[in-house]
């Protein structure tokens, strides 16, 4: 039963996240999804940049990588129906990103507590030991089922796997 | 796009107070859609609602990373209009305080300069929807003087 549940889970949650919202606008793929720990790749988009004449992507972008691979991580940690939003996100930019180059994006959970998930997560592009940005993040879990991930993979499970856009119908409430 | 194309178009949305210009010149804005307008003696951000930025659907709420990657842009952009730098500064460390959920509707962001020294810049800045008075995220910057 476990198994089937992970072998469901991993590719909702892909889909999920690269499918829907923001994440299908940055256009980023999850590579690994273990537990505790989540990579991703983001190809070079120009629509991104944050500098105009170097080419750089802006670090907004890498905020929301980087928030995205955490906040993944942290939910593969749950064991029951919960939400995990974020309370907050430290970035250390260790040198600007190359233009041009693919990003690359791995967090780890290092302490899962039963209130707060505690996750590092690093952004690289040639050398992951010399990482552009670094960051740590905390997500609270909270236990509200109606808008927790399996529910809002349930209900939404013939849109995910269809691949249509679900926000199209929730958007305008 | 050149230096000098920046350094101009800079200069000619300082003169004529148009953050607006300065959001322009920078494509992540536009991927985001953040706008940016006078407002008294301050600049005032704000991103209107779009179905790219929602982070997750069957609330709706906003993408986590879209309020912090607004108030990056916003604290950059308050740098470029309100200081006298030539190029794009470049961000040295980010730190977000998530506060509320993000709702459906329109961000507004205000940043304020705290302190400027001959190197670093220190901006603080602060996302809110309705009240101003209830913030949804606040975001504490530095960044290197080009």
């Amino acid at each position: 039963m476990v198994n089937l549940k992970i072998a469901i889970f991993k590719p909702m949650l892909k889909l999920a996240m690269e499918r829907t919202g923001h994440g299908a606008a940055l256009g980023f793929e999850l590579t690994k999804i273990g537990r505790g720990e989540v990579e991703m790749t983001f190809p070079y988009k120009s629509e991104v940049v944050g500098n105009p004449v170097t080419g750089v992507i802006h670090g907004g972008v890498i905020v929301s990588l980087l928030d995205t691979c955490c906040g993944c991580a942290a939910i593969t940690t749950l064991t029951r129906s919960m939400v995990t939003p974020t309370m907050d996100l430290r970035l250390d930019y260790m040198h600007p990103a190359e233009p041009y180059k693919p990003v690359f994006v791995s967090a780890k959970v290092y302490r899962d507590t039963s209130n707060v998930v505690f996750c590092r997560g690093s952004a690289w592009q040639d050398d992951q030991e010399n990482p552009i940005a670094h960051c740590v993040a905390t997500f609270m879990k909270v236990e509200t089922p109606s808008i927790s991930f399996g529910n809002i993979v349930r209900r939404n499970l013939r849109r995910f796997i269809l691949g249509k856009k679900v926000y199209e119908q929730a958007g305008d409430k | 796009m050149i230096d000098q194309e920046l350094k101009l178009g800079l200069m000619a949305a300082r003169q004529e107070f148009s953050p607006q210009q300065i959001v322009d010149l920078i494509p992540y804005s536009h991927f985001i859609g953040a706008q940016a307008k006078i407002e008294g003696s301050e600049v005032v951000y704000w991103l209107e609602r779009r179905p790219s930025n929602i982070g997750n659907p069957s609330l709706p709420a906003i993408h986590g990373g879209v309020i912090g990657g607004f108030l990056e842009l916003s604290a950059s952009i308050e740098i470029l209009y309100s200081l006298d730098v030539a190029s794009i500064p470049k961000v040295v460390d980010f730190s977000l305080d998530y506060l509320r959920p993000g709702r459906y509707k329109t961000i507004y962001a205000g940043c304020t300069v705290l302190r400027q020294g001959k190197n670093l810049v220190n901006v603080a800045a602060t996302a809110w929807q309705d009240d101003v008075s209830k913030p949804i995220a606040t975001a504490r910057c530095h960044f290197l003087l080009p």
